[in-house]
């Protein structure tokens, strides 16, 4: 600052020396101080007022306008967000739970077919024993029958024998005593 | 040389002459373009306050940059109490540097190269931030020559240092304010000068003086607005906030 005054005194009283043609500086001279100070505070005024009057409370206004639309918008952004938060929340928590609930109904199906196996497995096993009983049984009195039939068969066939080569009855009761006794010594040995 | 470099800064009349009780009151040059810088003020603001748009066009971006600017310039030098001097400072600042931006126009006039304008200025700054401080602070506002933790030998020369300084203050306000345009424009006006007595041959080098010197200088009338409203900020908190 020093600087500038001090190069501008040089300045003016080289050129002072230079230029005479007109006195000093045009500042110095009185002749339209009070002029100059005069339009100045009509001036001033003028646009002083104009400003604090009309344009300050414009540019405040606007300024303010945009702020509260902006914080509107951001608290707008702010509850849409919450609610998104809350939704997904929500949906998460939902999801947890059809998993929880498919989980169990798989491992409820999981085991209601292991016990239908279980049961049907008993079932069938009971029942092939129940089967091979009977067949068992059935075998034991078709072989007995058999023999039977073997023996009236045995009865039969040999008084035909004895018929065709004797040519005589033989006593039927006789016979039989006699293949009985066969049948039972041979079913012994079997 | 072609003119004088202190011709720029001559002050006449135009129309008719106005007295009052012996006083001259003609309108001049010097209030012709105060008329200008304070129309060229109305006519921006107008633009940039006719739209109330959300996203801001060109002007009503550049007088909210403004209004912002001011705005954060005033709290931070002089706090919250001085949010009713906003549109005070607002005129001033926006006043001062249309004065010096207008005065860069070629044949145009500095309103801020006479000392009488900005001494008028720093004169009612220094006599309303004196009312304003004994108005809020009765006569405690003289604390304000008696700096705090001085020791007591030392008082009665940091008191009449500080009364100097404070009454050197609408001084050095107005004078940094003339003296920088005055500055400039001359120098301006001396190089553009050289520029036609040196001619073809060696008129390019002033001339580029000259083009590097307008930069500077608009800088300048920037700065000086920016500085003139800041100390007038600066001087605000003094009689709003007793600090000393």
């Amino acid at each position: 600052m020093i600087k500038i005054i001090s190069l501008t005194t040089l300045l003016l009283l080289t050129l002072n020396t230079v230029f005479a043609a007109e006195a000093g500086m045009p500042q110095l001279d009185p002749t339209y101080w009070a002029s100059q100070i005069f339009w100045l505070t009509i001036i001033f005024s003028g646009i002083y007022f104009l400003i604090a009057k009309i344009f300050v409370p414009k540019i405040k206004g606007n300024i303010d306008a945009r702020e509260s639309q902006i914080r509107k918008d951001i608290d707008e952004a702010n509850s849409l967000k919450e609610e998104a938060d809350r939704k997904l929340q929500k949906y998460n928590s939902l999801i947890d739970e059809a998993k929880l609930e498919a989980r169990k109904i798989l491992s409820d199906g999981r085991k209601k077919i292991n016990e239908d196996i279980q049961s049907k497995k008993e079932q069938i096993e009971k029942d092939i024993q129940k089967e091979t009983l009977e067949a068992t049984k059935e075998i034991k009195k078709f072989k007995i029958n058999s023999l039977n039939k073997v023996n009236i068969i045995s009865e039969e066939i040999i008084s035909d024998i004895i018929q065709d080569i004797f040519k005589e009855d033989l006593n039927k009761s006789s016979i039989k005593a006699t293949v009985s006794e066969v049948m039972k010594e041979r079913r012994n040995q079997i | 040389m072609a003119t004088n470099p202190m011709h720029q800064f001559n002050v006449y009349k135009i129309g008719p002459e106005i007295k009052i009780n012996g006083i001259d009151l003609s309108f001049t040059n010097s209030s012709l373009f105060m008329l200008i810088s304070a129309i060229s003020i109305s006519i921006f603001l107008l633009l940039g306050t006719k739209d109330k748009k959300i996203i801001p066009g060109k002007f009503q971006l550049l007088s909210e940059m403004l209004y912002n600017f001011i705005s954060k310039m005033i709290s931070d030098t002089a706090g919250k109490k001085a949010k009713p001097y906003f549109p005070f400072i607002f005129s001033l600042f926006i006043f001062v540097l249309f004065c010096n931006m207008v005065g860069m126009l070629p044949y145009s006039f500095t309103v801020t190269s006479h000392i009488i304008v900005t001494l008028a200025f720093a004169m009612f700054i220094f006599i309303g931030v004196t009312i304003l401080g004994f108005v809020i602070h009765g006569f405690k506002y003289l604390k304000i020559f008696v700096p705090s933790g001085v020791p007591v030998i030392l008082l009665p020369i940091i008191m009449v240092i500080e009364i100097i300084s404070y009454l050197s203050r609408p001084v050095s306000l107005s004078v940094r304010l003339f003296a920088n345009m005055m500055a400039g424009h001359t120098m301006l006006k001396v190089f553009g000068g050289f520029v036609i007595s040196l001619g073809l041959v060696a008129g390019w080098l002033p001339l580029t003086f000259s083009v590097a010197l307008t930069g500077l200088e608009i800088l300048v009338a920037f700065l000086q607005a920016y500085v003139f409203a800041i100390l007038t900020c600066i001087y605000l908190n003094d009689a709003l906030n007793l600090h000393h």
